[in-house]
């Protein structure tokens, strides 16, 4: 069920993020505090966006069908109705990135969203640069070409399709779990992946409770092969509690 | 009786159990009271006194012609002292009896009869007799003074060891557990400690002697309460409600009445029941009493210590809270208003130092926000662990990053032992454990000087080891350090509540895990924490391999 980012941006990619990339994308903000609704407003339409806003999660999934916005910002905790029952009815149909707020210690949340279709998280507070990050993040991944041969990301180049991985030029061995762990990865570059869809994508689907303790070694494993150091890394990170993020160091 | 009463109540139910709420069946085991025993006992005594009459005769009469009659009256005193001594003072006079009556049929002429030739005989036998009456009494006498020494000296060392056992258990139950099998098995009676419930309600808090169901007898409510209100004696061998077998003691200290002990058997008390009987009931009563005392006092001392220990951490929450909240709000208040006011004349780099200081109150607030929350959770028992198999190496990894801006110049040394097994842990709190602990590490020590962070692990046990080269610890603070709000005199100019470290002992003792401080060799601390990994997961690792033995080029 829902959509795993990797997915959905493979389906429909609207003319207007191509190109002179999302400079105007619209940006629906679905929060109940006026003081954030504020914030991400002026914030937003500084860099460039235009904003919607809605208070209420009923007004936020009736804004997204009627002004379809390029990117949600939704925060789980709204007062009439739970943010993740939100998520979900918004993503039986619509494809758009959402981001959602949360707040510290609640993993659980964090995960369900993502496992059910949120693109990515922000632990509330926040700081802007790394919000706005997130949303270049997301909106880029929905334009990128499906059929993009080669990811860059940092100092690591992943070839699709001569299944070779280099470091600053220099080729890595892989194993073939490793190479679709790094692969999964590297799709979704620089956006978080949970356990679950990880599992999914590089083991398939069966097993997945088990499957959790292969996960942890194989990343082990990558890290020793592109990490510097593998003990402080700076390309594979992990979000405790939520999942892992191929990041670009830069 | 009361088998025929027991009979009863097992074919039909007997109206005054309805209306008594106190049975209580009798053991009917050795009553120690001093009722006469019956039957065989009783007549043992008689039986031996005359026999030892019967052979003394029997030797006086084969071999008499050796004594003179004067003799023989005196050597018949020996059964009247025997019997005086051994069995009291009824079986004492009985051996007079029939001594006098033996001396005269077989010894005084004329011989086998009971008539006596000379008058004199009859003044020897009154001398006989009166001798014998008086040392006869004298002897019981004796006897029972012995006896109710030795008794009473049993009953004073079995007190005196029980005030000792009750003096060394620290609960009240077992206190009044020891004291009514004492008195259950000192008087082989039934008794009761009835003291008031949560509600006020006189109820049995201990009670001894209702096992059995040979016989019943009943506590009265109502008497209770009297006693329990009145604090006098009631009952058996008072002058209150003294028509029952039982009796209704207070456990008395100077002016208050504790509860109600109630001893007593279904039968009358023996009608010699020797004063000190109840004396001894009223110094168990005491004991009780004192005990009860003992234990309500140091309930209420704790009470009032966790009281003022609660007003000092709730007056020590607040200073500290209102000074940490209130310094990093007072440079974002100041800053932002010199920012709004100050917009045509303060230059950019004037802005953003102005801007840097907003963010670092702001980041300081939250640090002290979540520090509170984790404790509300911890303290609340909210805290959940979220075990998982982690990568401990991982876990440091991630907590490095997160403490990279607050390191600045320090170098973190650090030594993760090659092929740490997989550990169950919840890895956001041992993170945030990490990052409490580096953090302080780069808190009070100076910038530039190295942390090293040590992983290791043994016998699955796993050892995390941060050592710093900074301000570091008293041995005395060594274990303060963990308690709630606590700040070392040395590390008082550096901000903070005195949260972290009391989260991170909680989160490691959720874990089942241990946390304590050193001082370092040199300069510095020392903190280690010992986790236990749990049982390693399914030896997948192999089967792993095997899947990718392949390797991509």
């Amino acid at each position: 069920m829902g959509s795993g980012p990797g997915e959905h941006g493979l389906k429909r990619v609207p003319e207007a993020y191509k190109g002179a990339v999302l400079m105007g994308a619209k940006v629906l903000i679905i929060d109940d505090e006026v003081q954030i609704r504020k914030l991400l407003r002026v914030t937003l339409e500084a860099h460039g966006y235009s904003t919607m806003e809605a208070s209420t999660g009923r007004e936020g999934v009736l804004k997204t069908s009627m002004d379809i916005p390029d990117l949600l910002i939704l925060d789980l905790g709204l007062p009439d109705m739970d943010g993740r029952d939100v998520l979900r009815q918004i993503r039986e149909w619509a494809t758009m990135p959402i981001i959602v707020l949360t707040v510290r210690d609640d993993e659980a949340g964090k995960v369900y969203a993502l496992d059910n279709g949120a693109d990515d998280y922000m632990t509330k507070p926040f700081g802007m640069s790394e919000l706005m990050a997130r949303i270049r993040v997301a909106l880029r991944h929905i334009a990128q070409q499906p059929d993009e041969p080669i990811i860059q990301v940092g100092p690591l180049q992943i070839d699709l399709s001569r299944r070779v991985v280099e470091k600053n030029g220099e080729p890595i061995k892989l194993t073939p779990i490793e190479y679709d762990l790094l692969k999964a990865l590297a799709i979704n570059a620089n956006r978080v992946m949970t356990h679950r869809q990880l599992l999914k994508q590089v083991w398939g689907e069966q097993g997945t409770e088990t499957a959790g303790h292969y996960l942890r070694v194989y990343v082990g494993h990558l890290r020793k092969k592109i990490e510097d150091n593998a003990a402080q890394p700076n390309l594979l990170l992990t979000e405790p509690g939520v999942g892992y993020r191929l990041v670009d160091p830069n | 009786m009361g088998l025929s009463c027991l009979k009863k109540t097992s074919s039909s139910r007997p109206k005054w159990r309805v209306l008594t709420s106190y049975v209580v069946p009798w053991s009917s085991s050795e009553q120690l009271l001093d009722e006469p025993r019956v039957g065989r006992a009783k007549v043992i005594p008689y039986l031996s006194v005359t026999l030892m009459v019967a052979i003394l005769t029997l030797m006086f009469w084969k071999i008499g012609y050796a004594f003179t009659l004067v003799n023989l009256a005196l050597l018949y005193l020996l059964p009247v002292l025997v019997s005086a001594v051994r069995w009291g003072l009824g079986s004492a006079f009985y051996a007079a009896g029939i001594g006098v009556v033996a001396f005269d049929f077989f010894f005084v002429p004329p011989i086998h009869t009971f008539t006596v030739s000379d008058i004199r005989y009859f003044v020897s036998f009154a001398v006989y007799l009166a001798v014998a009456a008086f040392t006869a009494s004298l002897a019981a006498e004796l006897r029972k003074r012995v006896r109710d020494s030795r008794e009473r000296e049993s009953v004073t060392s079995a007190l005196f060891a029980l005030s000792n056992q009750v003096a060394a258990a620290r609960d009240l139950d077992t206190v009044l557990g020891e004291i009514v099998g004492h008195a259950s098995r000192t008087f082989g009676l039934a008794t009761v400690i009835m003291l008031p419930d949560a509600s006020g309600q006189l109820t049995a808090r201990a009670q001894m002697g209702l096992t059995t169901v040979n016989g019943f007898t009943v506590v009265e409510p109502r008497v209770v309460s009297w006693v329990f209100e009145h604090g006098k004696m009631a009952g058996y061998g008072t002058n209150t409600h003294r028509n029952t077998s039982i009796l209704y003691v207070p456990l008395k200290t100077e002016s208050t009445v504790h509860g109600v002990m109630c001893i007593g058997t279904q039968r009358p008390l023996g009608k010699d029941n020797p004063h000190w009987h109840i004396r001894v009931v009223q110094a168990l009563a005491g004991l009780a009493a004192v005990s009860i005392a003992r234990v309500r006092y140091e309930e209420k001392a704790q009470i009032a210590h966790l009281t003022a220990e609660s007003e000092r951490l709730r007056t020590s929450l607040l200073d500290s809270i209102s000074h940490e909240l209130r310094t990093p709000l007072a440079t974002i208040i100041g800053a932002v208003t010199g920012l709004i006011d100050g917009e045509n004349f303060l230059s950019n780099a004037d802005r953003q130092e102005l801007l840097v200081t907003v963010r670092e109150g702001a980041m300081r607030m939250n640090r002290l926000i979540t520090n509170l929350l984790g404790m509300v959770r911890l303290e609340s028992g909210m805290l959940q662990l979220n075990k998982k198999w982690c990568d401990v190496a991982d876990i440091v990894g991630v907590a490095l990053r997160q403490v990279k801006e607050s390191l600045q110049n320090r170098k973190v040394e650090v030594n993760l032992q090659s092929s740490l097994p997989p550990a169950a842990v919840d890895e956001v709190l041992i993170e945030q454990v990490l990052v409490n602990l580096m953090s302080n590490a780069a808190k009070y020590s100076a910038d530039g000087t190295t942390i090293e962070l040590d992983v290791m692990e043994y016998d699955g046990v796993l050892t995390i080891r941060i050592r710093d080269y900074g301000i570091g610890i008293e041995a005395d603070d060594a274990e303060k350090i963990f308690e709630k709000f606590y700040r070392t005199d040395t590390g008082k100019n550096v901000p903070g509540t005195g949260l972290g470290l009391a989260i991170c002992k909680g989160i490691i003792q959720a874990h089942g895990g241990e946390i304590f401080a050193r001082p370092g060799e040199k300069a510095g601390t020392v903190i280690t924490i010992r986790l236990p990994v749990g049982d390693a997961p399914e030896p997948i690792l192999e089967t792993a391999e095997e899947f990718s033995h392949e390797l991509i080029d």
